[in-house]
């Protein structure tokens, strides 16, 4: 698409052959004197000491699980336990190797890469950073707790700190890093560098990718890792990210000085297995995973195996990738061979390996040989190591005891407080703008399509009240526009991407002429991945960035499905609260392209917890409610109807204003009053809703027409006080009607509103069956007929009136037959 | 004298906006050469020099003209 880069035929069509490429496998050799002499032995021996703290910790996990015992501490732990028993050389020696301010994002298996992050953080940050960062958290109070508690203090305390507030996540206690609401697979302590950990296999893959682009952008000279198993090579989502991660365009077109790629080191713990099937020989293609670099990039991702039970090998190795991605030729690769000696997890029955195996790698037991070569060396005294082992379990032991004590580590008391898991979904916080417009953007002037904006009318009623052409007025598709550029152009951390919508402007030319004054780095087109769009803009908020990404069509939710309903909603109340999320998530409904290219799937998004919907049906409404989307902390998703792109103003006497202004959600606005029926539309169907009122008028009937333009937050009072005074209620959706949102409110009115109803609510829905095509689609999206008919059946039972429209159908039959 | 009209945009599409002028009244242009840019609410296209010549502009930017208007001639 850039008109920079010239697709040659001449060089695209020559002759030539791709060379292979080189990838290291095991290459490590430095001699341990060498090592000692470069890190000093203290050093080392600290490696060993966090390896054998996250062995012991673990260990606790398992005793818990299999006997409800540890050492003489009974405690039920009903959670998941996956451990990392035989991996503990990899999570210790890339932490070894990081910055305490690298972030790390983990998998479902990433208490190893918690602690071992957490322990090399505290181990080299000054103490006073330390303390600042334990009085920070929760006002200094799982500092007090853990203090009384284990009567430690300065780095001690610190340790006791990690290892208190990470227990008692993983026991979902109330004081948990993240209020209990995190748990063993979700677990996260920000200052240290652990970010999020994820029971969503790959998942971090994406998040740690757009948490890259963040600091990429911000060059605050940190790194991120993503970390995932081998197993997660098979995920579509992880193949996004890393190529999302190595673009061409970071180093072909972007001129934000950030070289090549995005600063990420994709980190494969291959412990062979995912958890029953075999990785290289069975479920996956490649023999080594490090050969996967080679099908993303030129640079094959710098791709290198190494041996995952010498943390110095994998220590080097990271040392190494991390200097890569510092100096902008990111991203890496490291396939991290080591071997989970522990099950999958407590239920494992381990069918799918032999005794034999194990016992192979049991004599690589990486704890023990490393002690071994620091004993060979002459650094560690012999006991030392047993010493240190024995000192370690007293101190998970003085922890744990502290953590099943429930006056130190109390439950959430959701009985207490019905509500209060509720209410860490939203912050419902919005941001300021700054008043300065960003740097690097150009002057609005300068672009024709902008300039042709500004001489638009603003309302889209002549004086004589006719309705303007879309291109003599401002429309829906403007309102948006002028949301979006107004952020673009006033908050640097505002980044926008999706497919075609640079000098495209989207499929829909909302963004058309942005392109002429925003720099690459702040509005990008993203490849064809609808899940790396929603991940990477989840992980960019996450690192303080706000992340405005676009589906062309809603019918792709489906390939975003995780990125959109386990990420995008869940991590703000995942977090205890403490995470916002500023991402919004633009999604166009469709039309005129049949099945998979025009089905309003709002009942799905808003069926989810944690994500805020909003689907404006007029200009001025996309434009209020654009900006609060933008402004907002908490994830928003904005529906916008293809067909409604062109509709100018009609409602507001003064149009649509230039200046900015916001729309608060959840407040439906009565779009035309009435005594007689109240209508509730959603999106587009607003429009056949108020050609039927104008209908109904003639026969007399006065009806209501209610604009939702919020689903989620919704405030039924304004509908509840309509049907109070008209008794009669009916709800027009694009939707299908089984499950959608319609339902939802049609039963809540139902209850809420029953004293004054004369009649029950009535859905009238798209039915439940494909979006058929262009000439078709009157047949199934509600028709201003449809409404009429629908309300006089329903309402006006004894009004004579002939049916016009086509559904007259049985809806118990059609539900009998799954329809 | 050669003519550059607004050409027919598609099915739905009756007028265009004048976005750009690419080169100024009275230029000498060359056949082929992007001339002007117009814009419908969907879409921007550059119109090309239909002839080499001198330009004559008759629509000017900002202004909106119906399918098949002759936005300028060359002369
Ligand atoms: C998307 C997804 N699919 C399946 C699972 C169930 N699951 C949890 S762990 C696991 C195996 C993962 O293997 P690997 O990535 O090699 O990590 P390991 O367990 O070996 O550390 C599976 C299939 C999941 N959590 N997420
Ligand atoms: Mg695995």
């Amino acid at each position: 698409m850039p008109k920079e880069l010239l697709v040659d035929p001449s060089v695209s069509r020559a002759k030539t052959r791709l060379e292979g490429l080189d990838i290291l496998v095991h290459a490590y050799d430095t001699p341990i004197d060498d090592e000692i002499a470069a890190h000093g032995a203290d050093r080392l021996i600290e490696m060993l000491r966090h390896m054998l703290i996250i062995r012991e910790f673990e260990g606790m996990l398992a005793a818990f699980k299999a006997q409800g015992m540890y050492r003489e501490i009974a405690y039920t732990y009903k959670g998941p336990a996956h451990l990392s028993i035989g991996q503990e050389a990899a999570a210790v020696g890339s932490a070894f190797a990081l910055d305490p301010d690298d972030h790390i994002f983990g998998s479902h298996r990433s208490h190893g890469e918690f602690l071992a992050k957490g322990l090399a953080a505290i181990a080299r940050l000054p103490e006073a950073r330390l303390a600042d960062i334990m009085a920070a958290h929760d006002g200094g109070r799982l500092r007090d707790t853990v203090s009384t508690a284990l009567g430690r203090d300065g780095r001690a305390l610190a340790e006791d700190f990690l290892l208190f507030g990470f227990l008692a996540e993983i026991f979902m206690k109330a004081n948990g890093f993240n209020g209990g609401m995190g748990g063993s697979m979700h677990a996260f302590f920000p200052p240290f560098g652990c970010y999020p950990n994820n029971a969503i296999v790959g998942a971090s893959a994406g998040i740690a990718t757009g948490a890259a682009l963040r600091r990429r952008l911000v060059r605050d000279g940190g790194i991120t890792v993503a970390h995932a198993g081998d197993g997660a090579t098979g995920c579509g989502p992880v193949w996004e990210a890393m190529n999302f991660a190595a673009m061409g365009q970071y180093g072909r077109l972007w001129q934000d000085g950030g070289g090549r790629g995005l600063p990420v080191l994709f980190f494969f713990t291959n412990n062979f297995y995912a958890m029953g099937g075999q990785t290289s020989g069975e479920t996956m293609a490649w023999d080594r995973l490090s050969r996967i670099g080679a099908g993303i990039s030129p640079t094959g991702l710098h791709a290198e195996t190494v041996d995952g039970a010498n943390p110095l090998a994998v220590a080097e190795a990271v040392a190494r990738k991390r200097r890569l991605l510092v100096t902008g030729d990111g991203p890496a690769l490291l396939d991290v061979e080591c071997y989970r000696l522990c099950g999958h997890s407590t239920t494992d029955a381990n069918a799918y390996r032999t005794r034999e195996e194990i016992k192979l790698w049991e004599d690589i037991d990486p704890i023990r040989r490393f002690a071994e070569t620091l004993e060979a060396a002459g650094v560690l005294a012999p006991q030392q190591g047993e010493a240190m082992r024995q000192d370690v379990a007293r101190r998970i032991a003085a922890v744990t005891r502290a953590v099943v004590d429930p006056r130190h580590a109390p439950p959430v008391d959701v009985a207490a407080d019905p509500t209060r898991i509720g209410r860490l979904m939203f912050s419902n916080r919005h941001t300021t703008l700054p008043t300065d417009r960003a740097p690097g953007v150009g002057d609005p002037a300068a672009s024709a399509a902008l300039r042709g904006l500004a001489r638009k009318a603003r309302s889209g009623l002549t004086e004589a009240g006719e309705e303007m052409p879309p291109l003599r007025a401002i429309t829906l598709r403007d309102g948006l526009a002028e949301a979006i550029l107004h952020h673009m152009t006033h908050d640097e951390r505002l980044v926008a991407w999706g497919e075609e919508c640079r000098e495209w402007g989207g499929a829909f030319g909302v963004y058309r002429g942005f392109s002429d004054i925003l720099p690459h780095h702040r509005l990008f087109n993203s490849p064809i991945s609808e899940a790396a769009i929603v991940a990477a803009a989840v992980g960019h908020a996450m690192e303080g960035g706000r992340s405005l990404v676009e589906l062309m069509y809603a019918d792709f939710i489906g390939r975003a499905g995780d990125e959109i309903f386990n990420q995008m909603a869940k991590w703000q109340a995942m977090s205890g609260g403490q995470m916002s999320l500023p991402v919004v998530l633009r999604a166009s409904i469709g039309s005129k392209y049949g099945a998979q290219h025009s089905q309003d799937w709002t009942g799905l998004i808003t069926h989810i917890p944690g994500l805020k919907v909003v689907y404006p049906a007029t200009p001025y409404d996309a434009k209020g409610l654009m900006a609060t989307a933008l402004a907002s902390e908490d994830p928003v998703v904005v529906f916008e109807s293809q067909r409604l792109y062109d509709k100018v103003e009609t409602f507001r006497p003064d149009g649509v204003p230039v200046d900015p202004y916001r729309i608060a959600f959840g407040t439906p606005e009565v779009k035309r009053a009435g005594r007689d029926v109240t209508i509730l539309t959603i999106g587009p169907a607003l429009y056949p809703a108020l050609a039927a009122a104008a209908e109904l008028s003639v026969a007399g009937i006065e009806v209501e027409v209610i604009d939702a333009r919020t689903l989620v937050p919704f405030d039924y009072q304004p509908v509840l006080d309509s049907v109070a005074r008209t008794g009669r209620f009916a709800i027009v959706t694009e939707a299908s009607e089984r499950g959608s949102f319609a339902q939802t409110a049609a039963a809540t009115v139902a209850r809420h509103g029953f004293a004054h109803l004369v009649a029950p609510p009535r859905v009238i829905g798209a039915p439940n069956w494909i979006v058929p095509g262009a000439d078709m689609e009157t047949t199934y999206f509600p028709q201003a007929i449809d409404i009429v008919d629908a309300v006089m059946a329903d309402f006006f039972p004894d009004h004579r009136a002939n049916r016009r429209g086509v559904r007259d159908w049985d809806e118990l039959a059609l539900a009998r037959v799954g329809l | 004298m050669t003519l550059l009209p607004v050409p027919q945009l598609g099915n739905e599409i009756t007028e265009a906006e004048v976005s750009e002028w690419f080169r100024p009244d009275g230029a000498e242009v060359v056949q082929g050469e992007p001339v002007v840019s117009i814009s419908t609410t969907k879409m921007a296209i550059d119109l090309e020099a239909p002839a080499s010549g001198k330009l004559r502009i008759l629509i000017a930017e900002g202004d909106i003209a119906e399918v098949g208007t002759v936005l300028a001639r060359i002369e």
